[in-house]
């Protein structure tokens, strides 16, 4: 029965000094117990993971909303580059048409093949960029990777919590397959999503070259 | 920059074939097209002692056997210790960054990367490999 289904005449009696104690008492054994078992540091080291799962989350954002606003602002010069190279070929149509002597001595020809040479090796440095901005890719997928195993993580303690009240045989096997996830684990970090006070990290490619040209290499 | 030798094999090896084709592509661009691609170090190390192999672009991170793992049996292998092997990795660790120097890394870039420094640092550990011949 819940507190609030109790009659509403019913009044709770006074709570005694024993009744504290004992709860105190329960209250400390299943913390010892949970203690005991290793599950509540894990857990509170899980729980204290949840801040970076934010913050790596919100770089997965950061990255996606930069890479999509970098490709569309490319396609868009691109596009009015195309456009460009469109128009005045349009133009040059209509001058040969016209006079043919006079498009080739006016310059207007050689201009025409100078634009468009110009024109298309900006049109590839900006397909290259396209194609670096997709980058985001592998850095995000391994964040997600990252967030992915701190969910796992989350799962297994929470649910190692529930096996304590399970029968045992149900409770082995659960174990069992806890102990396989955990073997699989790997310990590398993937990219730094916030380089703010940390020091055991690079933030660029030239603090990389510099670090190793301090070791000499 | 010197004129980049466009017979040379290059083996990409990353988990993501994004970045994959990111790198295979600023390589054509610098002028390397012979290029090939490993989707993890399993793969790259069978490769590698099945081909011939001028240069190693290697990932870090990877499932199966990651890039650490790689370098130390490219560098253990006598066939293959000679091949450069270029680390392109998220990992930006100091300790990484040593551990794979110490383990015989020919260079190291963290990501994102540029194609200027992609090409910078390739262009130079050819230099040295040129050099040390």
């Amino acid at each position: 029965m819940k507190m609030d289904e109790l009659p509403s005449n019913m009044s709770m009696p006074a709570a005694s000094p024993e009744i504290f104690q004992q709860l105190g008492t329960l209250t400390r054994q299943l913390h010892d117990t949970l203690n005991m078992l290793g599950v509540l540091p894990k857990l509170k080291d899980t729980v204290d993971d949840l801040p970076d799962a934010r913050s790596r989350l919100n770089y997965i954002a950061q990255k996606t909303e930069a890479a999509a606003e970098k490709v569309l602002n490319l396609v868009d010069d691109a596009k009015a580059d195309q456009e460009h190279i469109a128009r005045e070929t349009r133009k040059l149509a209509a001058m040969i048409v016209a006079d043919p002597v006079k498009a080739v001595a006016s310059g207007a020809v050689m201009n025409f093949v100078n634009d468009v040479e110009t024109v298309t090796q900006r049109v590839d440095h900006h397909l290259t960029d396209i194609m670096m901005a997709q980058d985001f890719h592998d850095l995000t997928g391994q964040v997600v990777a990252k967030v992915v195993n701190l969910a796992n993580d989350l799962e297994s303690q929470l649910v190692k919590l529930l096996v304590q009240a399970a029968p045992l045989e149900q409770a082995q096997k659960v174990e069992a397959a806890l102990t396989a996830n955990h073997a699989t684990e790997h310990t590398l970090d993937g990219p730094v999503v916030d380089h703010e006070g940390r020091t055991d990290v690079v933030a660029n490619q030239g603090e990389v070259d510099d670090l190793l040209a301090s070791l000499g290499f | 920059m010197s004129t980049p030798n466009a017979d040379m094999k290059f083996l990409v090896v990353d988990d993501f074939s994004t970045m994959r084709r990111i790198v295979r592509g600023l390589l054509k661009e610098i002028g390397y097209s012979n290029v090939e691609e490993a989707e993890d170090g399993v793969v790259a190390l069978n490769m590698l002692k099945n081909g011939r192999y001028d240069f190693v672009v290697s990932d870090i991170n990877m499932p199966n056997m990651n890039g650490f793992d790689l370098l130390k049996a490219i560098k253990a292998d006598d066939k293959l210790k000679a091949i450069p092997v270029l680390m392109v990795t998220a990992e930006a660790r100091k300790e990484d960054i040593v551990l794979a120097a110490q383990t015989g890394a020919a260079g190291y870039i963290v990501k994102p990367f540029t194609k200027a420094t992609l090409e910078e640092k390739v262009q130079k550990i050819m230099q040295k490999v040129t050099a040390a011949a």
